[in-house]
């Protein structure tokens, strides 16, 4: 190789190496994008939640449970539905049922539809991403304390708040004693 | 070959060690092609497969899974082993004699480029013999489906990975030679266009085929390593990973394409007997396409639940590469124009190419509106399209390559009747094939699924009688083949009388080491 070629090849591989960290420079790239724009309906964002005067406004939130990869649980909200006051603290309780004859490990992840208004939907307490360690058909229930942001548009009349529960007993097995 | 066995006489091992040790940039390119057939030809029969399954409604002869196999391993072979390949060995083989360089810059890196894929090919095909069977996510390794496939998603993935380093490799090298090595006076608007394209798309294989490493390599650790790009359990997004795949995906499809646009862009003047339309014009189009290609990924996604002003975004992006590649097919139409044509074998496949990549392109389009891919997304209109801009594209151009320029490489002409039978068989089929496709895409047939609805009956049977008759055709062209190269050297330094070039230049076949001293461009 002559020092002009040489030259060549190690801008080239400079470049390769740098496409290859750009890939992994889009994952925060996008979660940052997810973030201005709501785009994935991600509700764990960082905000202090400011008690304010509740306003007269009403909206209809849908509460939703979807089961992953037909894991052993049964996984429902106790209500349905509830009509809230804007900008008022309400709580709500999921149930989830371990239906096998083995203890699990589960965790869920939260969503709402529509992504745009998932700034406004603030959970005070939730139990998404925790993990819950769940004995042979034992029922537990997981609570979820919320407020609606007075900020939120007007022409919002109903959100959908959807959990997502997965079984992660296979991945955690060995991390947790209590199991054994 | 004399030249060959007089060199061989020196310091050339013979026999295999020949092929394994080469580091010619002839051989090399002998190589990638021939491999790139093999693989064709693979690819073709998993196609059959999945053509003779939907011959008629029902499940007949594969069960669900192993079809779904198929659709992957169809995808992946066809993708990455035979139309990448085939445009590197037409890289190994032009390039350097385009451009008057004795050899490629890097030649033992070229050797490793090529050898990587026999071995990569080797495991990626052994996984459809795993219990469990090979991948059958699609190619496009969506997860949360490809997380939870069986125990061949290492294995794939892996061999991905090698694919991945041998085109970045073979690019790596392409572009120093293309820039470091061309003979003296060889300006870079003077090279010619099946150079340039090669250059560009040298730049778009080491800009996203990193990336698709990086997305399958977050693949292979939320599997095995407990990250959670991808897992939503752990706070991942599936849809993260579409987006990092289709980075990579679109600028693929046009590095699928490009040097195809090089391809015809030097055959056309041959058999017009006129140089080429608009030489700076295609070279600005060919970095025009090129460029915009990384700003439309997500047009292969608009169903995925975007914000209305990223769709809009990404339609008009991608409405606007219509404007480049129509300057190319202008350009095309107006090289051939008042032209004393001749229409030798290279010359049908490359007019055909013209006709039949447009329709590709105008479904390309018609897919491009938002509202209207909302219907078509993941029916048998986007295999219709796809099929479209591939098969007559990207294969009729390395067709026509290999008809046009094996009377260099060997010396020997093949058969000019049974190429025109070739041409016909193939470009009928072809149609016969994925016509029809777009008609039960319209109507809501589904893509990858192995059954479908009675209505849909007539047009599949037709698509798949079209794909055995396509299949066959590639047969008459390998025994095409055979026979010319069973034949005499009878070619002189111009195989064809309205060749323009430094490679025409040459003897036919070219010595084993060519422009040892760089010829003079004025």
């Amino acid at each position: 190789m002559n020092t002009k070629t040489k030259k060549t090849y190690y801008i080239l591989v400079a470049f390769t190496i740098f496409m290859f960290s750009f890939s992994y420079m889009l994952v925060p790239l996008y979660d940052l994008f997810c973030d201005i724009t709501g785009l994935n309906g991600k509700t764990n964002k960082v905000k202090a939640i400011v008690i304010e005067e509740p306003s007269e406004r009403f909206i209809k939130i849908k509460f939703v449970s979807n089961v992953a990869q037909s894991a052993p649980v049964k996984f429902y909200p106790i209500e349905k539905e509830m009509t809230v006051q804007i900008g008022k603290i309400y709580n709500t309780k999921y149930l989830i049922t371990n239906t096998s004859k083995t203890n699990m490990i589960t965790t869920a992840s939260p969503s709402v539809v529509p992504g745009e208004m998932s700034q406004y939907f603030r959970k005070i307490e939730c139990f998404c991403f925790n993990h819950q360690e769940i004995k042979s058909n034992e029922t537990k229930e997981l609570g979820v304390q919320f407020m609606i942001d007075t900020e939120i548009p007007n022409d919002a009349d109903s959100l959908i708040l959807s959990y997502t529960m997965f079984d992660i007993t296979e991945k955690n097995i060995n991390k947790k004693v209590s199991l054994k | 070959m004399s030249a060959n066995l007089e060199h061989a006489e020196h310091h050339q091992p013979s026999g295999i060690m020949r092929w394994i040790t080469t580091t010619n940039h002839k051989d090399i390119g002998t190589l990638y092609l021939f491999f790139s057939l093999l693989m064709f030809f693979i690819g073709g029969l998993m196609a059959l497969v999945i053509r003779a399954e939907l011959f008629e409604p029902g499940l007949q002869l594969v069960v669900p899974g192993f079809f779904n196999q198929m659709t992957t391993m169809h995808a992946l072979i066809m993708i990455f082993g035979a139309v990448m390949p085939a445009f590197v060995g037409l890289a190994n083989w032009q390039v350097p004699l385009m451009i008057g360089a004795p050899d490629m810059a890097l030649p033992r890196l070229n050797n490793w480029s090529f050898w990587i894929l026999p071995f990569a090919f080797t495991m990626m095909i052994s996984t459809l013999f795993f219990e469990g069977g090979g991948p059958a996510a699609g190619w496009t390794l969506y997860p949360p489906l490809s997380l939870q496939g069986g125990n061949s998603m290492p294995f794939v993935i892996f061999s991905i990975h090698l694919l991945g380093l041998s085109s970045i490799l073979g690019a790596i090298n392409i572009i120093a030679t293309i820039l470091n090595m061309r003979a003296p006076g060889m300006t870079l608007m003077k090279m010619p266009m099946f150079v340039w394209t090669w250059l560009i798309t040298a730049f778009l294989l080491i800009a996203a085929m990193p990336v698709l490493a990086g997305a399958i390599t977050m693949l292979l650790t939320d599997r095995f390593f407990g990250t959670s790009f991808f897992t939503a359990s752990g706070g991942g997004d599936p849809v993260l990973f579409q987006h990092i795949f289709w980075f990579f995906g679109h600028p693929e499809v046009y590095i699928l394409i490009l040097p195809a646009f090089g391809i015809i862009s030097t055959i056309l003047p041959t058999f017009s007997r006129k140089p080429l339309f608009g030489y700076d014009s295609m070279v600005y189009a060919t970095a025009s396409i090129a460029l915009l290609s990384f700003i439309v990924w997500a047009h292969h996604m608009f169903t995925v639940g975007m914000p209305l002003a990223g769709e809009l975004f990404f339609m008009f992006a991608t409405m606007l590469i219509a404007v480049p590649t129509g300057v190319k097919v202008f350009n095309w139409v107006a090289t051939m124009w008042r032209g004393s044509m001749t229409f030798e074998t290279p010359m049908l496949f490359s007019i055909a190419f013209i006709v039949l990549f447009t329709i590709g392109g105008l479904s390309g389009l018609m897919l491009a509106i938002v509202p209207a891919d909302f219907q078509y997304h993941d029916t048998y209109f986007v295999v219709a399209h796809f099929h479209y801009v591939l098969v007559p594209g990207a294969i009729f151009a390395i067709i026509a390559a290999v008809y046009y320029w094996l009377p260099k490489w060997t010396g020997k002409m093949y058969d000019e009747f049974l190429g025109k039978i070739h041409f016909w068989l193939t470009t009928i089929f072809v149609n016969v094939t994925f016509f029809p496709m777009h008609f039960v895409g319209l109507a809501g047939m589904p893509r990858r699924i192995p059954d479908y609805a009675v209505q849909f009956t007539d047009f599949n049977a037709i698509a798949s009688v079209g794909a055995f008759g396509f299949g066959f055709a590639q047969v008459l062209f390998l025994y095409i083949l055979y026979k010319a190269l069973k034949d005499d050297v009878t070619v002189g330094e111009k195989a064809w009388d309205g060749a323009q070039g430094l490679e025409w230049t040459l003897s036919s076949p070219p010595p084993y080491h060519s422009f040892e001293t760089p010829p003079k461009v004025e």
